[in-house]
């Protein structure tokens, strides 16, 4: 097996997908001849055409909107937004149409949205946000985010494959610095479930995106057993796995990219107050950046993010509570 | 009681027989069928939202209600043009058209109940429901959201090589937004076979056009600014509607690029049953009133030389299916609120409780 980076992995999937399915097809800003603004869809326009891959104009809410009702009459578009910060210019027909429909006419939305989010790459306040926690609960849509090179791959075929419509946050940070075996073509990371992502008895870290590498490497500088659970789906959230792995360690650090007061954590923590109190030996950790949108100059952002040292130091006051 | 009785009672005035509207125009290539089916669904919408509109006063109708009053032939219009395996997304006035895709009016009043076994099994009221079955997407509140949507069903049309054609409606308000123009932007950029009539009914809720958009001339803008032909035509006669609608959808299959039309009527109810539209000035009202699209595709078929006897079997025929539509609407269950989750997902994530 080859040794490919998280990118590419996105690339072969978003291949393997428009090779196996004709209905599959992506619309985006210069996704085409340009290859998109990190090279992810890169040849993909050689390969299967410009009527394939869909350069369009800088219309997100125009062409969410059109692939929901490309969707309607039985496509299975992917969208890619140039950076998950844009997707609140397309917030509308997501929350709305896309989330809304199913439940009261029956129509299905097999649509993904690919969001490039995550800092570390000095994008400043409109191209490193964290802005999943606005989808994170809304009934309707689903909400992956990868921090693996397999579930890169994984996640997106389960996704293209999944009859309701799926947002797909990739981090931009792990683009060229994670790296892996190229996963099998048969690769499915499935929908509503997390994974364990590293086994351990004395505390749980809960995390996704960017966050799990964060917490593999923190938990190498401790001596201690640490339990990694990557979320890999935000919403519906797998609540079994999360409790489980808490009941095991009792004690428990929520760990994200996004500011503190959205993402996934406050959903986490609410499901660890109402569910895991009794098993607890310390209150509820929570690793995140303050609120504030994510700042641009390099000293600023190195302090806003979770760092290794940062989350070691969270893990160890969890540990000595 | 006898005021009641002279109430209820139709006038037999000349003004109320419609005999002073001005004829729709004598268009040619609609056929004597196609003319008094737009007058059959003119009718059929008027006269559930008559009705309905009385049971919401009667607070048997939840929520709020809005008619399509004065709109009716555009809704027809546009209905009768599309082919059976055509699709559309309407919104709130156009209760024509989905009667003229052959929703049946018991499934219309089930929605307004709020049915169990309505188009959205009580989840929705009021006129936001689809009909799948009948290439209807359900109406989203949010103006404009319809646009790109269509655009996007014409283009799986395109890639498939299907000679198939999305329609949908917007009006003078929902042109103001953003959706709109990049709806129409990529309609025209991608060459999509779709079809937008723009409903101008002189007011989104109480604001007049002219305080919507500085250059009120909307077919104009269409043409010009987003190079898709549009043609206004008179929304209140049903037959040079039609025919506008007809040549559009056309053009529109026969790969000749997005199509446009301007319908321009009156609202002649309130933006809903709460708003009485006194911001509509007299004379605006009054001469709509004097053009009603019922009046005017009557007074067409009495110059075609259809018999009153004809005339007055469609009314009885209309009055007669909303009966009995109510009656069936009525008898049919309420939602369970055990079911309330259901259809969230077509895939629901199985083993992941919600607690």
């Amino acid at each position: 097996m080859s040794t490919v980076t998280y990118l590419d992995a996105i690339r072969v999937a978003l291949a393997d997908a428009m090779r196996d399915d004709e209905r599959v097809f992506m619309l985006g800003e210069d996704i085409g001849h340009f290859g998109g603004p990190f090279g992810v869809t890169k040849g993909l326009s050689d390969e299967f055409g410009t009527d394939r891959v869909i350069d369009t104009p800088i219309s997100e809410e125009g062409f969410v909107g059109a692939a929901l009702g490309a969707a309607w009459m039985g496509e299975r578009p992917i969208v890619e937004l140039q950076f998950a910060d844009f997707i609140s210019t397309c917030f509308d027909p997501i929350v709305t149409v896309a989330a809304k429909t199913h439940w009261r006419s029956g129509i299905r939305f097999p649509v993904v949205i690919r969001a490039p989010f995550g800092g570390g790459v000095r994008g400043g306040p409109f191209h490193a946000s964290c802005p999943e926690g606005w989808f994170v609960g809304t009934a309707g849509l689903k909400v992956v985010a990868a921090g693996t090179v397999e579930d890169a791959y994984g996640l997106l075929r389960s996704a293209v494959e999944d009859d309701d419509p799926v947002i797909y946050f990739e981090h931009k940070g792990l683009y060229r610095r994670l790296k892996g075996e190229q996963p099998a073509a048969t690769t499915r990371t499935p929908i509503g479930r997390a994974a364990i992502a590293q086994s351990g008895t004395d505390a749980t870290v809960v995390t996704y995106g960017a966050g799990v590498d964060l917490a593999l490497r923190a938990s190498g500088t401790l001596n201690d057993s640490i339990e990694i659970v990557n979320l890999r789906t935000l919403w519906p959230l797998d609540e079994p796995a999360i409790l489980k792995s808490i009941e095991k360690t009792s004690r428990v650090l929520v760990l994200q990219e996004a500011a503190r007061s959205i993402g996934a954590a406050g959903h986490v923590l609410s499901l660890v107050a109402r569910h895991a109190f009794e098993v607890l030996d310390a209150p509820p950790a929570l690793h995140a950046p303050v609120d504030t949108p994510v700042p641009f100059a390099p000293e600023l952002e190195d302090a806003y993010l979770p760092s290794v040292d940062s989350t070691a130091a969270a893990l160890r006051d969890l540990l000595e509570y | 009681m006898a005021d009641e009785t002279t109430a209820t009672e139709p006038a037999r005035t000349p003004e109320a027989r419609g005999e002073n509207a001005p004829p729709c125009v004598d268009a040619t290539a609609v056929s004597r069928a196609t003319r008094l089916e737009l007058l059959r669904l003119c009718l059929l919408q008027r006269a559930i939202e008559d009705r309905t509109m009385n049971l919401y006063r009667q607070g048997r109708i939840s929520g709020s209600y809005y008619t399509g009053r004065g709109q009716e032939a555009v809704g027809a219009a546009a209905g009768l043009a599309l082919g059976p395996d055509d699709v559309v997304a309407p919104l709130n006035r156009e209760l024509a058209c989905h009667l003229a895709r052959g929703v049946e009016v018991a499934h219309v009043f089930r929605i307004f109940l709020g049915r169990e076994t309505g188009p959205t099994r009580g989840r929705d009221g009021n006129m936001h429901f689809g009909v799948p079955e009948c290439g209807i997407f359900p109406l989203v509140s949010m103006l404009g959201d319809l646009c790109p949507v269509t655009v996007g069903a014409a283009l799986a049309f395109k890639r498939r090589n299907e000679a198939r054609v999305a329609l949908t409606f917007w009006g003078d308000g929902g042109m103001c937004t953003g959706d709109v123009h990049e709806g129409l932007n990529l309609a025209g950029v991608l060459h999509v076979p779709a079809v937008f009539v723009i409903q101008n009914n002189h007011y989104a809720y109480s604001t007049p056009t002219e305080r919507e958009m500085v250059n009120t001339d909307i077919a104009s803008r269409i043409t010009g600014g987003w190079s898709i032909p549009c043609e206004r035509v008179d929304g209140t006669d049903a037959l040079a509607t039609y025919a506008c609608v007809s040549a559009a959808v056309e053009r529109a299959r026969a790969d000749e690029g997005p199509q446009a039309v301007e319908a321009v009527s009156l609202r002649i109810h309130g933006h809903a049953a709460h708003d009485d539209a006194r911001y509509v000035p007299a004379e605006l009202r009054a001469d709509y009133e004097a053009r009603d699209p019922i009046l005017r595709l009557t007074e067409r078929l009495r110059l075609d030389g259809v018999d009153e006897d004809t005339l007055q079997d469609l009314t009885e025929g209309v009055t007669n299916a909303v009966a009995e539509g109510l009656a069936e609407a009525e008898s049919a269950p309420d939602p369970d609120p055990a079911t309330l989750e259901d259809g969230v997902y077509a895939m629901p994530v199985q083993g992941a409780e919600r607690t």
